[in-house]
């Protein structure tokens, strides 16, 4: 107490207030309740989820990770198909989402005029705010088709002899999600790289300016390796997104039971599959089953959001050697 | 300070009493009309919400209906989250464990109708369960596969790849689809068999009815499936079928009826009700029928309203189905569905 009313900054200096101490202790209790019961929702939700799963697990073993198969007619269940939907998917997303977050993060930042810049960083994050399952709808009606008749045509006819892009062109499949899910990771991945170009300083980037170097050569020699780790940090939380999305994905993968070569032809992913055929599931088995694909996506989601912020606590700590 | 605290309490007491006022004048209005509510099967929706204000003025019932699916239905019944659930499908031996104190009435008979998107065709496209079947196994790719152009000769069936559209959710038409083609070939049935979902092996899955048709539509050579009300509603041509006795029949009343002439005099349990390619006898069968269920939980608190209404649905009921292409139910399954609503 004491030392706060040195504290230029302290408002109301030497005014005693009567049961602070009380409504401190309140405050933290509450605080605490908080934390402590999403942590333990966090704990129960994975507890339950493998316990509901666990007649499955028992039943297939983890050869089930790398069964092919989903036949509820003869309760033959495999996770294969829908584990490398679901990385395909996400991969593809975030090979063009991160170039294209970056570009955008960095054109606000640092080269649009800022009555162009505000509008510009507003829209795309209004681009968030679409709810998965309109988008999805958009995928159906309008993108699908489209990537259909002209895009996959026009890959095909560029580089169709990548193995990837052979075959026929498929308004629901594996391409399709994955553009959707890339327009879905967008606004996440940019929104963060902006917020970390803006915390370059100035004075870094001015001082590169000064010694003569160009403006690309001042983004990439200070402002990228400045924002790195926390870029990968932004690419980690996208990759959490594109791994759970359901909705949006099962409205446009077509829901497949192969691995193709190529990505035109439909898929599915972990959490697709849940979402479309879980309800009036014809068996136990199969609701297990769902529910053992359900443990798989959690425990690739929680590796993945753990990673990020390894990566970001290091970030930090580079940084405070830095500075400090 | 002072002043808001006291407009703020004036307005909250007016709404206080505004609403206690409301619940005054609605309270005697509710304990006139019961309301039950079901979900499930998109299938019989169109017939149910035919239904909904006949009940009203008939019984004062207050019936709500959400189409989501038989598997949303089932589901829904099951947690007792609905009172009444209503599925295609009928029930499998786990799902009646599921669901305690079950009751199935077969409350509705229909077909699923095959359909097709290719413009240039001529004439109605005829379709054997066997060419069906391995136009769904993905083992017959063109429209103008000698197989197809058999039964199709100067129809002018085009070079386009076929693409199958299948039902991606749980859903009693897929049932009725995958009955049909597992009766009439044998690969089919050892490698995909009966189910409200399989694991399809060639095409496209989209969810719902109006995902199939929305892929249909956009897709030139598509071929799906839904009810035939849906398929009529929409617009979307489709397919007659080759029945037992060697003829195409398209999904009218009449072939509806006829393939339901094929039961036995008496019903004994929902398993018997199976009428999907009905034996020789029946030229105008339609081989993709079937009969649709309602489901209501024995004990219920509402038993005895349930009860009324699913009888008023077999009895009266039956005669708004004709113009939906819904055929009033045989006498025999009357009689069987009249034991089962006493079970309520």
């Amino acid at each position: 107490m004491s030392v706060t009313s040195t504290d230029p900054l302290a408002p109301d200096v030497g005014v005693e207030r009567r049961g602070i101490r009380l409504g401190d202790v309140f405050f933290k209790g509450i605080a605490l309740l908080a934390a402590v019961g999403v942590a333990a929702v966090l704990g129960l939700l994975t507890y339950k989820i493998f316990q509901l799963a666990w007649p499955a697990m028992q039943e297939y073993g983890l050869s089930f990770i790398w069964t092919q198969g989903w036949n509820p007619n003869s309760n033959v269940y495999g996770a294969l198909v829908f584990i490398y939907g679901t990385v395909v998917t996400a991969f593809i997303a975030l090979l063009l989402a991160t170039p294209l977050s970056i570009a955008i993060a960095l054109f606000l930042t640092e080269l649009a005029p800022k009555r162009l810049a505000a509008p510009i960083a507003t829209m795309v994050e209004l681009l968030a705010a679409i709810p998965s399952v309109v988008l999805g709808l958009w995928g159906i009606l309008v993108f699908g088709p489209w990537v259909a008749e002209h895009l996959e045509p026009w890959l095909q006819s560029w580089f169709g002899f990548l193995p990837i892009f052979s075959g026929d062109p498929s308004q629901a499949g594996v391409l399709p999600a994955a553009l959707v899910l890339t327009i879905m990771i967008i606004p996440i991945t940019s929104a963060i790289c902006r917020e970390l170009f803006s915390r370059v300083p100035r004075d870094l980037s001015d001082g590169s300016l000064a010694l003569g170097s160009t403006r690309w050569e001042a983004i990439r020699r200070v402002a990228i390796p400045y924002a790195a780790p926390g870029i990968s940090a932004a690419v980690l939380l996208g990759l959490g997104r594109a791994f759970g999305e359901a909705i949006a994905v099962t409205q446009v993968i077509g829901s497949g039971n192969s691995i193709n070569r190529s990505l035109f032809p439909p898929g599915d992913t972990l959490a697709s599959r849940i979402a479309s055929t879980y309800q009036g599931a014809s068996s136990e088995i199969e609701v297990q089953s769902l529910l053992y694909l359900g443990a798989i996506l959690l425990v690739i989601s929680l590796i993945t959001n753990v990673s990020a912020q390894v990566i970001v606590n290091r970030f930090q700590k580079a940084r405070r050697m830095s500075t400090g | 300070m002072k002043r808001a605290l006291v407009l703020v309490l004036v307005v909250t007491s007016l709404v206080a009493i505004a609403a206690t006022a409301g619940t005054a004048t609605a309270a005697p209005a509710k304990k006139q009309d019961t309301s039950l509510s079901g979900a499930g099967s998109s299938f019989v929706f169109p017939l149910v919400s035919k239904w909904i204000p006949a009940l009203g003025s008939a019984y004062g019932y207050n019936v709500t209906y959400a189409p989501i699916g038989s598997g949303g239905g089932i589901a829904a019944i099951t947690a007792k989250t609905v009172d009444f659930g209503a599925t295609d499908a009928p029930l499998s031996k786990d799902q009646f464990d599921a669901c305690k104190g079950c009751v199935e009435v077969p409350w509705a008979l229909s077909a699923t109708a095959v359909m097709y998107n290719l413009p240039g065709l001529k004439c109605i496209l005829r379709l054997n369960g066997k060419v069906l079947a391995d136009i769904y196994l993905g083992n017959i790719t063109k429209w103008n596969d000698p197989k197809i152009t058999q039964a199709n000769g100067t129809c002018g069936l085009p070079d386009t790849k076929i693409t199958p559209v299948y039902r991606s959710d749980n859903s009693g038409t897929t049932y009725n689809f995958t009955e049909y083609l597992s009766a009439v070939s044998p690969a089919w049935k050892s490698k995909l068999g009966v189910g409200v979902n399989a694991q399809w092996s060639a095409g496209v899955g989209a969810r719902g009815s109006s995902g199939v048709a929305g892929v249909l539509a956009k897709t030139e050579g598509a071929i799906g499936y839904a009810d035939v009300a849906y398929a009529l509603k929409n617009k979307i041509r489709f397919a007659s079928i080759l029945n037992a006795s060697g003829k195409y029949a398209t999904p009218g009343l009449r072939g509806i009826q006829a393939a339901a002439a094929t039961l036995p005099k008496k019903i004994t349990s929902d398993g018997s009700l199976s009428i999907v390619n009905p034996p020789r006898g029946n030229p105008l069968a339609y081989p993709i029928s079937t009969f649709t269920y309602v489901i209501a939980a024995s004990g219920s608190s509402k038993a005895a309203e349930l009860r009324k209404m699913i009888y008023w649905a077999v009895t009266q009921g039956q005669s708004y189905g004709k113009p939906l292409l819904f055929q009033p139910l045989p006498l025999q399954v009357q009689a069987f569905a009249f034991r089962q609503i006493k079970k309520i």
